[in-house]
């Protein structure tokens, strides 16, 4: 009756709503329902089989349910979920995030209600992103992400976090309607039957029988307004600005679901509603792609080398690991998208990690300059090895989980475009170095800035990034449990 | 034609004539409780609605009944061409919305100080109006329209004024009043020219200016050109009553100098009477008319109106909404943000496709929740002593978080926030102009432009009563204090604000059960021009 999918997000919106009213006891509510939520994607998983691929709609979802939600002679409008490898490698971050935010916030003061609510519903509205088959539900949970954060930040943030969330709310509103019009202006353009992906795929593919394709050049528009809807979120050099004075400003929690879970929103939303749903247009536009990820790339990592706040640093870095996603999607081979896919994991995993330890150094030392917080390791042991995982990990270390996505994109990107290949190549060495710059001075050097009272982290923010810690190690370890996943998907039959 | 067959589609009308009676009656015996008229005006506006809606639900009562003024003498077939009304489901639709309204205001005006004089002017003249609409929503001759909508104006000049205290009530309705003749003047001079264009052209015995012999006649024989002139002098007679740009600038002087509780019925349910209008009139220039171009293409004026009321829909909600940006009162806000509204629904009539008119009847329909819904918290808000300013409201969502939050979400219902009503009804009107396509895809893009600037003056709202800190001492302490559903407004408005907002999120999850019932009336509607 009930798709396993709806079962699940009705777990979250009750869990949510129960954590909002919850008063004092809303972070146990809020960690319930997040096992809860972990326990429902483990059946998930393990009860996935891909359904396959129709020669009229296209790719096919597994636990697929639709309702209609709006019946007009003009409007058709369902409640559409379904999963397929690709959203649920997705899923599955999303679970593990907001259970390690929950544990690592454990002990937050300000309003905790609110706060746990906040970080629920955020997940909430991803969770909703990943599984929604329609557009106006697409967008409603794609806005729904939007409003919770722009409170964690503007109510719990730094010193400058009014301006913080007034202009992440403006950039990813902005870009949010023009993707919204991009989308409506696909079903409305194409006559597509319904609102849902499977007759948008149908009509402007032309598929149907009788059916005439959406002329190219419309496509080609078309995507491009998707492209920059997407891309502000990725975020896309010119359009990054947001993304370091968000990140710098939001509480630790917020940062970690912002890189961790918001970015690749993004990511998801190009695969999913882009490249998948218009795979004639890639070719016509591949070269764009290939620019802006490779400005992504050198940009990102080259002001990460002159960041002296490590929240500031993991944010730039940020940039650089998304613009080689888009590099991987760019590709638009099986290779490729897999291996964006599994980045896209692993920088969920690795930038939360991160993140939150740059939250812990703030707690512990009251700043976060690298300058002039060095030799942290005899006081806090704890923290400096989780700094060190997190970086080396970020890096691109083998056996940790990002070398087997970074390799498998540099990989696809040479067998696509050959010797470009070498510009990431090369900025990785730039990544390196200013990884191992921070970690030479924060961890090894003489201890400096460090206060005699200085303890090691707190239980809970040890708890939550062990969690993270421990996706990090076992997928790099073993990567084929989540690309068994991810290829489970059209990739099995990508273009 | 016996009585009772006149009688029993008319029931809801009839109703709502007796409570009004009933009202004075109580007046004139000296029972001069407000209580007791309140709840003469709440039971028989919501009886009235009840059978309404019956009507609509479970088969007409009257099937699609028409009553001639001249029964006797017309044989069956041409009855309808001499109706002066006739019960269409879109009309009982919008009799619904109205009773709707009257309903919301009537309860919460419960809560008025009961030692207020002039109760009984009040709710008899709401329920006069109330009927003057319900006549002009079945309205099937221009000038039976023209003559209920003119009931209705009487009735509301008077709600503007009756308290009698204060120079600004008394300045608003004689502005009102000299506006509302004037508009009167306009309008029957238009019909008076449409007359003499059609007069003897429809088929023998029948009414020149019943809606069906009219749209049958427009443009095809006659004398189109005087038509023409006819028809721009009704848009702006009609206008003013929609209060379309350039014909609203006694609005938010009227709006703003009435009683609150007037205001919310002036903005959420006279005004919606001249949004019908327009339905009515344009409705046969607007689509019947190309239908019939292919017969006979004498002279073509359809491209003039529909024209015409395009950029009179552009400039409404264009022009209300940059100056509800620049108010600093809440009311003079509110008041403008009513006249940018009333540019999205001319946009149904401007494309006068199926969905356009659905789209335009679901917004006038979510109006009734949000528009008077908010004005009845500011006229409650008014009553705990803060002041008119948007910049009094500070710090009310930390004291009085329900009412806030119920406050914030009619806001974002009328910014068109998704999961509230207002969202879909933006939604499916921008969705038929797009649908509609060629030029009228531009109506769309001005609509989003126009609700996209809207989020401005109403997040401004929002921050001042959630993030702006509060003063002290706050001028409602010595007010009753909020509890969880008594916002500390006194009961019957507390019901209809907590009535609205559940009707706002509810409709906004799924809006489908009262979408189909106006789009199946929509249809009918601009398929047989009735």
């Amino acid at each position: 009756m009930f798709s396993l999918l709806t079962v699940i997000l009705g777990t979250l919106i009750l869990g949510t709503l129960a954590t909002f009213l919850a008063g004092r006891s809303a972070r146990w509510v809020a960690l319930i329902t997040s096992i809860v939520f972990l326990g429902e994607v483990g059946a998930l998983l393990s009860g996935y089989t891909w359904p396959g691929l129709s020669a009229v709609s296209g790719p096919q979802f597994a636990d697929y349910q639709s309702v209609p939600w709006i019946s007009l002679p003009w409007l058709q409008i369902n409640y559409t979920v379904g999963v397929d490898g690709i959203s649920l490698a997705m899923i599955l971050l999303t679970a593990f995030l907001q259970l390690a935010t929950v544990i690592y916030c454990w002990n937050e003061e300000k309003r905790p209600a609110a706060w746990f609510g906040l970080v629920l519903l955020t997940c909430l509205g991803c969770f909703g992103v990943f599984v929604a088959l329609d557009v106006l539900l697409f967008f409603l949970f794609w806005e729904a992400v939007l409003v919770p954060m722009f409170f964690m930040i503007g109510y719990w943030g730094g010193v400058r976090r009014r301006y913080a969330a007034l202009k992440f709310f403006i950039y990813t509103h902005v870009a949010s309607v023009v993707m919204l019009v991009s989308l409506f202006a696909l079903a409305f353009y194409s006559h597509a039957t319904s609102f849902d992906f499977s007759s948008i795929y149908a009509a402007a593919n032309g598929t149907l029988p009788f059916g005439a394709a959406l002329p190219i050049t419309v496509q080609v528009f078309l995507f491009l307004g998707l492209f920059f809807g997407f891309g502000v979120k990725f975020p896309i050099v010119p359009f990054h600005t947001w993304l370091p004075d968000a990140h710098v400003e939001a509480p630790t929690g917020g940062s970690v679901l912002l890189a961790g879970l918001l970015l690749k929103l993004g990511g998801y939303g190009l695969i999913r509603w882009g490249v998948e749903l218009l795979p004639n247009v890639m070719s016509h536009v591949s070269w764009l792609l290939y620019t802006v990820a490779f400005a992504s790339i050198i940009w990102g990592s080259v002001v990460s080398l002159a960041q002296r706040d490590l929240k500031r640093l993991v944010a730039f870095s940020s940039i650089n690991h998304m613009g080689i996603v888009l590099l991987a999607i760019a590709v638009n081979s099986s290779l490729g998208i897999t291996a964006a896919v599994l980045l896209m994991f692993a920088h969920g995993v690795v930038s939360g990690l991160l993140f939150m330890v740059s939250g812990s150094v703030h707690h512990t030392f009251g700043t976060r300059d690298i300058v002039s917080v060095n030799g942290i390791t005899p006081t806090t042991p704890m923290l400096a090895t989780m700094v060190m995982v997190g970086s080396l990990a970020s890096l691109g270390l083998p056996a940790l989980v990002s070398f087997p996505a970074e390799f498998a994109a540099l990989l696809a990107t040479w067998d696509a475009i050959g010797y470009w290949v070498l510009i990431p190549l090369i900025i990785l060495v730039v990544t390196a170095a200013f990884y191992i710059w921070m970690m030479q001075r924060m961890l090894f050097g003489p201890p400096k800035g460090v206060p005699e009272t200085a303890h090691d982290i707190p239980w809970y923010e040890a708890s939550g990034m062990a969690v993270l810690f421990a996706l990090i190690v076992i997928y790099g370890i073993l990567p084929y449990l989540l690309v068994n996943v991810i290829v489970a998907s059209p990739i099995k039959a990508w273009p | 034609m016996t009585f009772l067959s006149v009688l029993l589609p008319s029931l809801p009308e009839v109703v709502v004539l007796g409570g009004a009676l009933l009202v004075f009656l109580l007046d004139a015996l000296g029972l001069k409780r407000l209580e007791a008229m309140g709840g003469v005006a709440v039971v028989s506006t919501l009886v009235a609605l009840l059978l309404v809606v019956a009507d609509l639900r479970f088969g007409p009562l009257a099937g699609l009944a028409t009553i001639s003024a001249a029964s006797i003498d017309v044989p069956a077939a041409q009855q309808s061409l001499t109706a002066l009304f006739a019960f269409s489901s879109l009309g009982l639709v919008f009799q619904a919305i109205f009773l709707l309204s009257a309903f919301f205001v009537s309860l919460a005006s419960l809560s008025r100080p009961s030692d207020e004089k002039g109760a009984s002017i009040f709710f008899g003249l709401l329920l006069i109006a109330t009927l003057g609409m319900m006549l002009a929503a079945v309205a099937a001759d221009l000038i039976f329209l023209l003559l209920a909508i003119e009931v209705v104006g009487i009735s509301t000049y008077l709600l503007v004024g009756y308290t009698r205290r204060e120079a600004r009530g008394i300045e608003a309705a004689m502005k009102f009043y000299i506006v509302g003749a004037l508009s009167t003047a306009l309008s029957f001079f238009g019909a008076s020219l449409l007359f003499g264009a059609y007069a003897g052209s429809g088929p023998v015995g029948s009414d020149p200016l019943n809606f069906l012999v009219l749209n049958q006649s427009v443009g095809t024989v006659g004398y189109p050109a005087l038509a023409l002139v006819g028809y721009a002098f009704l848009i702006a007679g009609v206008g003013f009553k929609v209060t379309a740009v350039p014909f609203h600038a006694w609005a938010v002087d009227v709006y703003d100098g009435a009683p609150t509780d007037a205001t919310a019925f002036l903005a959420g349910g006279s005004k919606k009477v001249g949004v019908f209008a327009f339905f009515l009139i344009f409705l046969g220039p607007i689509t019947l008319r190309p239908l019939l171009a292919a017969t006979t293409s004498s002279f073509n004026y359809t491209p003039d109106v529909q024209l015409a009321l395009a950029l009179l829909a552009i400039a409404t909600m264009t022009v209300g909404n940059v100056l509800a940006l620049l108010q600093k009162e809440m009311k003079r806000m509110l008041a403008y943000s009513s006249i940018s509204q009333a540019g999205y629904m001319l946009i149904g009539i401007a494309i006068g496709t199926a969905p356009a008119i659905t789209g335009a009847t679901f917004q006038v329909f979510a109006h009734v929740f949000m528009k008077v819904g908010a004005f009845l918290v500011v006229a409650g808000v008014a009553g705990l002593g803060i002041g008119p300013l948007i910049d009094d409201w500070k710090g009310l969502g930390v004291r009085r978080p329900y009412l806030s939050i119920s406050f914030a979400l009619m806001l974002l219902s009328l910014a068109g926030i998704p999961l509230t009503v207002g969202f879909f009804s933006k939604f499916i009107l921008f969705s038929a102009a797009v649908q509609a396509q060629g030029l009228f895809v531009w109506l769309a893009v001005a609509g989003v432009l126009n609700s996209a600037l809207s989020v401005f003056y109403y997040g401004r709202v929002l921050k001042v009563m959630f993030m702006d800190p509060s003063p002290s001492p706050a001028p409602d302490d010595s007010a009753p204090a909020s509890s969880t559903l008594a916002f500390g407004l006194g009961w019957g408005r507390s019901a209809a604000i907590a009535l609205a907002v559940v009707a706002i999120v509810a409709l906004g999850i799924d809006p489908q059960p009262v979408l189909q019932g106006i789009q199946s009336a929509a249809t009918h509607f601009v398929v047989t021009g009735a």
